[in-house]
């Protein structure tokens, strides 16, 4: 799993989740007849994929859906691992990726927004452990919101090595079709990666300055009842 | 980052974090965070590894007290959340950050640590548990239980030691004092009655007339209770506790045979009674068993005797016949001490310690020549002739006393070259017991003397051994001195060869050289006569 770092910087790396952990997020939102199903957790790809459908069976039984459901979260769950492999064995990006995640989500009635920056080389890295330590340092108490959170950065850090891939591809495109005259800068292998030479060079300090540091702090808020309705009457008008 | 003023405050860090330097960077660290210092990124260096430390520790320095969380710490520092956590646990691992300010997730460490601490202390091996019975025990087992269990295993090869059991150890004490009224059921109290086959009555039940189915009022003996019977034993004859020495001086520790051999006590009685005799101690340590005893208790008490002999012998006359009576008096004295008993006690010991000294002595003195252990003797007899004046009358009335010592050594020292052994010695040694009583020397003088001069017999040993050892080391010095002169000699033959050699190298050389220089007349001869332009001849030359 872990790649020497030393040749992290120089060679590219192959497309994966850049966790330590190599889990997919997969979400689901499934609507029969009137009856709404939407759920979000990981799932091992390296897993076999008559997991699938056992998962899907017993997932029903436990929620009491009804039987229509199996197939729908099978197929759901099958095409969204079907997608993951098919960027597998390919090029992810070469040299240092440091990403910013922002997280802006609501669990039941706690409100979470931060943001922080995310190495992609770091394959030590590990979504659930960060959840779990922001939810104890910002002493929160429902269960559902670690979770949630470990998953918002997963789906983001998924999102961002399927960009990585595809840019990969295009700059080696363009690298083949003229060659060698134009330089592609490494950092420019995601629209969303940080200046590295601006954030970490030596004439810049990685302490922010006091004022940035609101901007940075995360927020967590405890909403109401009435907020909550309120809130999640807007998100199903949206839907609609 | 200001850390001057930092420098003046005072903050606990663990003494295992002594590493720790504002200005630096430790192995620690760079173990700890080999990305950063390998130079090959740009987020990850030196520099910017050491603003996170110092920022995250003056953060947490601003408010001691207080434990710093993670969260709180990365919304002011740019940079990966993961290698930021690494940084942070690193420094609260090491006690840079959070020192002492407990938090549930220290509680929870704790309790962690603790279980793991309670694991390993189950897997190591719980040697205080096991209880064995060692020879040195206080209690042996009792060896036919032991017997009857291994051969009912059957034929396990492997003999285990074996264990104590609480009802082997108190098993005793617990069936004394569980006398139970067999119709009743209550406790006996004082006094219990019993029939020939061990059936147990309270006396509330015999004369109440109640004796049960079986038994009429005659199959019951009146019985005291064990606590009763117990105070009655521990009642000890002269006798006895005389047996009891002597089996205990025999058999050891091994009480089972001390208490057979007393008979009239068990087991634990013999043990108690040991160790409430002044000197039982002395006599349970093996080791001891001969000189501490000899030291503890032989010499003071035989000084106080000598002192108090010899005040009482000051006043009288220094007559022959007033001597004698001397000796009769001193004798009386030691009858009258022994009327009190703890000096009877003493006396017990002095004569058993008497005799294994002469066995020491006689022992020691064999190991040097009969002459040095007269010599050892006469010093002796005299040194305690100088100490007071009774001795000396005594020894002065039966002179020939040291020279008895003299002849008896003599002799059992030369049976004794004659390889006959520690018996012979003994029978010796007994000689001298049975001797010296006739002679009339008080033993406590005996033994004196015998003490000395088997000190003075030792220290010859040790002159004549420290001699031999001088000898062997002057020995062995000359034996280098030849090596290293051998060693030099050698050597110089060698510079010789070498010499010779190069002289005829030289010799060689030189043989060459002529040749070369008539070879080159030759040519030049040679040259100057086919008529060669001298300008050719000069070049010719001068290459």
């Amino acid at each position: 799993m872990k790649t020497p770092i030393s040749g992290l910087y120089k060679n590219p790396v192959k497309f994966r989740m850049p966790t330590a952990e190599n889990l997919v997020p997969i979400r689901l939102d499934i609507e029969i007849e009137g009856q709404r199903y939407k759920d979000a957790f990981t799932w091992n790809p390296s897993d076999p994929d008559s997991e699938v459908v056992v998962f899907a069976k017993r997932t029903v039984k436990d929620l009491k859906l009804p039987p229509a459901f199996v197939t729908q979260i099978a197929q759901s769950i099958q095409s969204q691992l079907v997608e993951f492999r098919s960027y597998e064995g390919q090029d992810m990006y070469a040299g240092e990726k440091i990403v910013p995640i922002k997280l802006d989500l609501r669990v039941n009635h706690t409100l979470v927004k931060d943001q922080f920056l995310w190495d992609l080389n770091n394959f030590e890295s590990d979504p659930e452990e960060f959840a779990k330590i922001f939810c104890k340092d910002m002493d929160i108490e429902d269960p559902e919101v670690g979770p949630a959170i470990a998953f918002a950065i997963r789906e983001q850090l998924y999102e961002i090595a399927i960009q990585s891939v595809v840019s990969a591809r295009e700059s080696r495109m363009s690298k083949k079709g003229r060659r060698g005259a134009e330089y592609t800068p490494i950092s420019k292998g995601g629209a969303v990666a940080v200046d590295l030479v601006k954030l970490f060079g030596p004439k810049s300090s990685v302490v922010r300055k006091r004022k940035e540091w609101d901007v940075y702090e995360p927020i967590v808020d405890l909403l109401s009842n009435e907020e909550v309705d309120a809130l999640e009457a807007k998100e199903e008008r949206n839907f609609r | 980052m200001d850390n001057s003023d930092s420098e003046l405050e005072l903050y606990t860090i663990p003494s295992t974090s002594r590493w720790f330097v504002w200005d630096e960077i430790h192995e620690t660290e760079r173990i700890a965070f080999k990305e950063f210092f390998d130079g090959n990124s740009i987020s990850r260096t030196p520099k910017i590894y050491k603003e996170y430390r110092d920022f995250i520790i003056n953060k947490y320095r601003e408010e001691p007290s207080r434990r710093l969380t993670f969260t709180e710490v990365r919304k002011s520092l740019v940079g990966d959340v993961t290698f930021l956590h690494k940084a942070f646990l690193f420094l609260e691992k090491w006690g840079l950050i959070n020192y002492g300010t407990p938090s549930s997730l220290d509680a929870e460490k704790e309790e962690e640590e603790e279980e793991q601490c309670k694991v390993r202390l189950e897997e190591g091996a719980p040697n205080g548990i096991r209880v064995a019975a060692t020879p040195n025990s206080l209690k042996p087992m009792s060896v036919p239980h032991n017997t009857k269990s291994g051969g009912n295993v059957g034929g396990a090869s492997l003999k285990l030691p074996p264990l104590a059991s609480y009802s082997d150890v108190y098993g005793d004490l617990i069936r004394q004092k569980e006398l139970n009224c067999g119709l009743c059921g209550d406790k006996c109290g004082s006094e219990h009655y019993q029939t020939q086959d061990n059936f147990i009555i309270c006396t509330n039940c015999f004369k109440s007339g109640n004796y049960g189915e079986k038994w009429t009022a005659e199959d019951f003996v009146l019985s005291e209770s064990s606590e009763n019977s117990v105070k009655h034993d521990a009642v000890w004859t002269e006798g006895e506790t005389l047996l009891l020495l002597e089996s205990v001086l025999k058999h050891g520790d091994d009480w089972e045979l001390v208490a057979q051999s007393v008979q009239t006590k068990n087991k634990l009685d013999c043990i108690s009674k040991l160790i409430e005799l002044p000197f039982g101690e002395l006599m349970l340590g093996p080791a001891h068993r001969i000189i501490s005893s000899n030291s503890a208790n032989g010499i003071p008490n035989t000084n106080k005797q000598v002192q108090s002999s010899s005040s009482d012998n000051q006043e009288t006359s220094k007559t022959k016949d007033q001597a004698s009576e001397l000796t009769n008096e001193s004798q009386q004295n030691g009858d009258a001490m022994n009327e009190t008993p703890s000096k009877r006690q003493c006396v017990a010991t002095l004569s058993d310690s008497s005799s294994s000294l002469m066995n020491q002595v006689g022992l020691i003195s064999t190991v040097v020549d009969p002459h040095i252990t007269a010599a050892a003797a006469d010093a002796a007899v005299s040194a305690l002739c100088d100490e007071n004046l009774c001795p000396r009358e005594i020894f002065d009335v039966e002179d020939d006393y040291a020279s008895h010592m003299n002849s008896l050594n003599s002799c059992y020292s030369a049976r004794a070259l004659e390889g006959e052994g520690l018996e012979v010695e003994r029978s010796s040694v007994s000689d001298i017991d049975d001797r010296c009583p006739k002679v009339g020397i008080p033993l406590t003088l005996r033994v004196r003397a015998a003490t000395a001069t088997a000190l003075g017999a030792a220290a010859a040993r040790a002159k004549l051994l420290a001699d031999q050892e001088d000898r062997e080391i002057e020995h062995l010095v000359a034996t280098i001195i030849e090596a290293q002169i051998e060693k030099l000699q050698h050597k110089v033959k060698h510079f010789d060869d070498l010499e010779l050699l190069m002289e005829k190298e030289h010799d060689e050389i030189e043989n060459l050289k002529d040749s070369i220089l008539t070879e080159r007349l030759d040519v030049l001869r040679r040259t100057f006569r086919s008529g060669i332009t001298r300008w050719k001849d000069y070049s010719y030359v001068k290459s």
